[in-house]
């Protein structure tokens, strides 16, 4: 399963939208099956930050741990800054395509 | 600092030598320009924030251009806005009294970041630090504003400047809720852009000012941030907090950001 993250907005900054975002997923989420990846697809974000990340990528990489893959994340730096401090913060690291 | 800030601000208009030949505005457009009412203009004039002249009929006029250089000293406004005891009412194009019309200004900010031939391509990074600090003062202070809600956001392509100021609790008081023992503002600005915060309870508690600090070390852009009565200047390659404290205390927080 792919999700297009540009589609919850091209900034992505909010703690709120981030929540909100993730709740608004979890129906979809919920069509996953157990051996199949999710793919988050970074093309045409802007800018993308640890507030709006900690509330969408953080509860999903924990639930889905390596079967949670980042692709396009290209070159923008906000979403390679970000990504970055998720890990250190949480302890973690994202499968990045 | 604050107070040679404030009157340097306020010089500069009761200073202001008429030379040049500009347009005149009347008391209604100039309060359409500037975002406020024709009341608060006429207050304005009387305590000496900004001063109107007269017409040969008494009527208050002002100066198109003063206009614009009070709209344009944002560092200055934000400063006088968290520094005096009351609140001012501010330019509505600069005060976003809740979090959604500063995701709307949040937009504006990265379009003209990236119609401006002269914006690094790093641009992402300032939409997402001005993101961060705009968004803590909301997160932080929900339910708990000790007087006027929201911030003041403002941007200057031109100049490279952005500057955010709440009048929140300030970092302090907020961190204490994680942080009980912290004892004064200095300490809580330098735990909230060093320490990693990983206890999330009793509120979920970003670490948006480490973010902040990290890509101001990797990248030329430069951070004034002021909570109470510590400031800190962050900017590009350095690995030790410039911390001071100053002789006023300011309410919230302001940052004032340059690249």
């Amino acid at each position: 399963m792919r999700i297009i993250l540009s589609k919850f907005g091209d900034i992505l900054t909010s703690r709120q939208a981030g929540k909100e975002a993730l709740a608004a997923f979890q129906s979809k989420l919920r069509s996953l099956s157990a051996d199949e990846n999710l793919e988050i697809d970074f093309s045409a974000v802007e800018t993308f930050s640890p507030s709006w990340g900690d509330e969408f990528l953080t509860p999903l990489q924990k639930q889905l741990k390596e079967r949670l893959r980042l692709i396009n994340i290209a070159d923008n730096p906000s979403v390679i800054e970000t990504l970055k401090i998720l890990e250190e913060v949480s302890e973690m690291s994202f499968e990045r395509l | 600092m604050h107070r040679f800030l404030i009157n340097l601000h306020r010089f500069y208009f009761y200073g202001k030598v008429t030379f040049m030949s500009e347009e005149y505005l009347n008391i209604g457009d100039a309060s359409k320009l500037l975002g406020v009412s024709i009341d608060t203009l006429r207050r304005w004039d009387e305590s000496g924030k900004f001063k109107a002249t007269r017409t040969s009929g008494g009527h208050r006029t002002y100066r198109e251009h003063d206009i614009e250089i009070f709209l344009n000293d944002l560092s200055s406004l934000a400063l006088e806005w968290v520094s005096l005891p009351e609140p001012l009412e501010l330019p509505s194009s600069f005060y976003c009294p809740i979090n959604p019309i500063f995701q709307a200004r949040l937009v504006k900010l990265q379009t003209a970041l990236k119609s401006d031939p002269s914006t690094p391509e790093y641009f992402s990074l300032l939409v997402a630090i001005a993101g961060e600090i705009g968004n803590n003062s909301f997160d932080h202070n929900i339910g708990n504003w000790p007087d006027l809600p929201g911030v003041f956001f403002a941007f200057d392509t031109h100049k490279r400047q952005i500057v955010l100021a709440d009048r929140g609790q300030g970092i302090l008081q907020t961190l204490k809720r994680v942080r009980p023992g912290l004892p004064n503002h200095t300490e809580a600005l330098r735990v909230a852009f060093t320490e990693i915060l990983s206890g999330r309870e009793p509120e979920a508690r970003g670490n948006g000012l480490k973010f902040v600090r990290k890509i101001i070390q990797d990248y030329p852009i430069n951070l004034v941030f002021q909570t109470g009565d510590a400031s800190l200047h962050l900017k590009e390659k350095q690995k030790e907090l410039a911390q001071l404290i100053n002789p006023i205390a300011i309410h919230g927080c302001l940052a004032i950001i340059t690249y």
